[in-house]
């Protein structure tokens, strides 16, 4: 479909030193669309993976390792530009610096007019953080980055350690390593899996799923008011963030005793949380959350672009049983429900056929980006959390060895957790606008009265809890 | 590692007290794993309130010539001096504003420099002098500029050409103003048509090729 850099040289008489150099670029994908259109300041779109050593980072090796993983990632090399009707990603001969974490979590990387890579890799003590612009890459597509990075660090830290197998990929497939390819090469700036799977059918392809009868709008006519949560915002804009770590077994015990998968059942503990933490008469009673599926579990792909889809499970309080487990198993219901290979594929479709209606391609950008902000805002109100799972990770060794806990942080416009496991640890990072913590307290102390073991980890937000920091950290 | 009794947790970093339910804390502190950062607070908003004010106060201040009919009163060198300020704050403030791509900036100024021209001859009377020299003047300056800026900044092929085709077009209108015959002189519009035109041409010849890219690319539908 489209070229590689051309590169010409200065031709005989060229006007003005003119280098004609053809650059390589591809649209956005479907998802990706809305993030530009839905972007803010408090909410930048921006997420952070982060793995922790068993040492203190050296940023030299980690910067020779960054070298190295960046040469094999086409699209990570991809600058945001602005078309009349479309943006779209074109390649750039930038190259990326690792930098100390000298910012708050999620900051913004996309800044209009400029042309800046749309990634940033950054080390502080034991941590590797890379934090990812979503219209480049979702979260699974950034931990393969990641994965990368980390092995090729490792590889320079210990060199003496041999890879078990293929370096730099682990053979097996989990549910981390998606299976089959999409089209064109893992690593290159094409493959668009949404464009693959559910633009137009191929002679070959497998047939399309049959629509079970009616279109999945159950909610769309019968949808309730949902509760919003309400706060302060931090003063600069920056997420309010906790990260509480606890060992993963004691936590699936608890989601299997209620016969539930843990995404649902951490989404009904955080639902019990909100409502213990916003008390208050006249509220609604009915909470949704938004839940991130990752498509390639359904349409096999190795495109490192965003392929996924955002399900909705709600609940509603006083109309039944009201215990966490009854609350769980019903959310667990509804999630089975819409996670289908048919399912997904009517929700994606539709989204396809909306962004490919005549109408809407012939409108301007800026114009498209106040038509979808409306729609995002509108699809919003609907919502009052969101739960984002990347399950659990895999590292090739020897890197798994070295690394323990991880990280996975997303810039939130409504209270959030990031859920990711490695080493026999969970992380849940709750983001949020707002300063309050009184939902991450309830959620906390509903897990410790079960008896799991919770280390807590927060960002300084509030003045006051920055300027505690300052005779501490001249005393050490 | 420190702890809080009411939370029943364990909290990494030196936190006096718990930063979830701010009860007190027991234990030694253990370095977070997340730094403290200062606030921050971009001029973003600052910078774009005062754009939007000058916007306003300059768009305020070419209206109000139209209210000043050019019958009325003595209003002579102030109109010219007002009007100039006006015309050289809103120059500044597209130059700053574009300072990122220097070819869409030309663009800009092109447009703008040529429509204030245009105004402020009909305000004083018609004479004439925008049509005749300070369009045409503008537009042949700009494009030799761009030619000069682009080859000296080593701008990418790809990221002026449509920029510098737009300038270059702007700068075919003087011949029109000839075939019309608005000017009274025709001297700078055949200077100015004949260097837009011979460069229209080489820029064909030379980067026919990326102009098609480069539009297939922004166009896409």
């Amino acid at each position: 479909m489209m070229g590689h850099v051309l590169s010409f040289g200065e031709g005989p008489g060229a006007a003005g030193g003119f280098v004609p150099r053809r650059r390589d670029w591809v649209r956005l994908d479907n998802a990706s669309n809305i993030f530009l259109a839905a972007r803010s300041h408090a909410d930048p779109k921006v997420f952070r993976i982060s793995a922790e050593l068993d040492h203190d980072v050296d940023p030299r090796l980690l910067q020779g390792a960054l070298d190295a993983t960046y040469d094999h990632y086409r699209l990570y090399h991809a600058v945001l530009r602005r078309g009349v009707f479309w943006y779209y990603l074109q390649d750039s001969d930038l190259r990326p610096t690792v930098t100390a974490d000298d910012q708050y979590t999620c900051a913004p990387i996309y800044r209009v007019d400029r042309r800046n890579l749309l990634f940033r890799v950054m080390h502080h003590d034991r941590r590797i953080i890379l934090e990812v612009f979503h219209a480049l890459s979702d979260g699974i597509g950034a931990l393969s980055f990641l994965s990368d990075l980390i092995t090729a660090y490792v590889r320079l830290r210990y060199p003496g350690e041999r890879p078990v197998e293929e370096p730099g990929r682990s053979g097996e497939p989990t549910e981390f390593s998606p299976v089959g390819a999409g089209a064109g090469g893992p690593r290159s700036l094409v493959p668009d899996s949404f464009s693959h799977y559910f633009r137009r059918r191929r002679p070959g392809d497998e047939p399309r799923p049959v629509a079970g009868g009616e279109p999945n709008r159950e909610n769309r006519l019968t949808r309730r008011r949902v509760h919003r949560v309400s706060g302060t915002r931090t003063p600069d804009g920056r997420p309010r963030l906790v990260e509480l770590t606890m060992p993963v077994r004691q936590v699936l015990d608890l989601a299997r005793a209620e016969g539930v998968s843990l995404t649902m059942y951490l989404t009904g503990l955080l639902f019990e949380s909100v409502r213990a933490s916003s008390a208050g008469s006249g509220r609604a009673r009915t909470l949704a959350a938004s839940v991130p599926v990752n498509l390639r579990q359904f349409f096999p792909s190795a495109s490192p672009r965003n392929f996924f889809a955002t399900v909705r499970v709600e609940h509603t309080y006083g109309e039944g049983a009201d215990d966490l487990g009854s609350v769980c198993r019903q959310l667990d219901r509804q999630f089975r429900r819409k996670v289908t290979v048919e399912s997904l594929d009517r929700k994606v479709r539709r989204f396809i056929r909306f962004e490919r209606m005549p109408a809407l391609r012939v409108v301007p950008r800026p114009l498209k980006d106040v038509i979808l902000g409306m729609i995002n805002r509108g699809s919003n109100r609907g919502l009052t959390v969101a739960v984002s799972n990347l399950g659990r990770v895999s590292l090739p060794e020897p890197a798994a060895t070295h690394v323990g806990r991880m990280a996975f942080h997303v810039s939130a416009v409504r209270p959030q957790i990031s859920v990711v496991s490695h080493a026999g640890l969970l992380t849940v990072s709750f983001t949020s606008p707002f300063v309050e913590t009184g939902h991450v307290r309830a959620f906390a102390r509903r897990l410790t009265a079960h008896a799991v073991d919770v280390t807590v980890a927060a960002a300084r937000v509030t003045e006051a809890e920055l300027a505690e920091v300052e005779p501490a950290e001249a005393q050490r | 590692m420190r702890r809080c009794a009411g939370c029943a947790v364990d909290v990494e970093g030196t936190w006096s007290r718990c930063p979830l339910c701010s009860g007190p804390m027991t234990g030694e502190a253990v370095p977070s794993p997340l730094p403290s950062v200062p606030l921050t607070f971009s001029r973003r908003r600052v910078l774009r309130a005062l754009f939007l004010t000058s916007i306003a106060v300059i768009a305020a201040s070419f209206g109000a010539q139209l209210l000043l009919h050019r019958e009325v009163g003595d209003l002579g060198v102030a109109r010219s001096v007002w009007l100039g300020v006006s015309t050289m704050w809103l120059v500044v403030l597209m130059a700053v504003r574009k300072r990122r791509n220097v070819a869409k900036g030309t663009v800009y100024l092109v447009t703008l420099v040529g429509l204030a021209c245009v105004y402020w001859d009909y305000l004083t009377g018609w004479y004439g002098w925008s049509l005749t020299y300070a369009v045409p003047i503008v537009c042949a300056c700009s494009i030799v500029a761009l030619l000069i800026t682009v080859r000296v900044m080593r701008i990418e092929v790809g990221d002026h050409i449509l920029y510098s085709g737009l300038t270059v077009l702007l700068g075919l209108a003087p011949l029109g103003f000839l075939a019309f015959g608005w000017v009274t002189n025709p001297v700078p519009s055949a200077i100015c048509g004949s260097l837009s035109l011979v460069t229209l041409v080489a820029l064909q010849i030379v980067c026919g090729p990326e102009v098609r890219h480069e539009l297939v690319k922004r166009l896409h539908l």
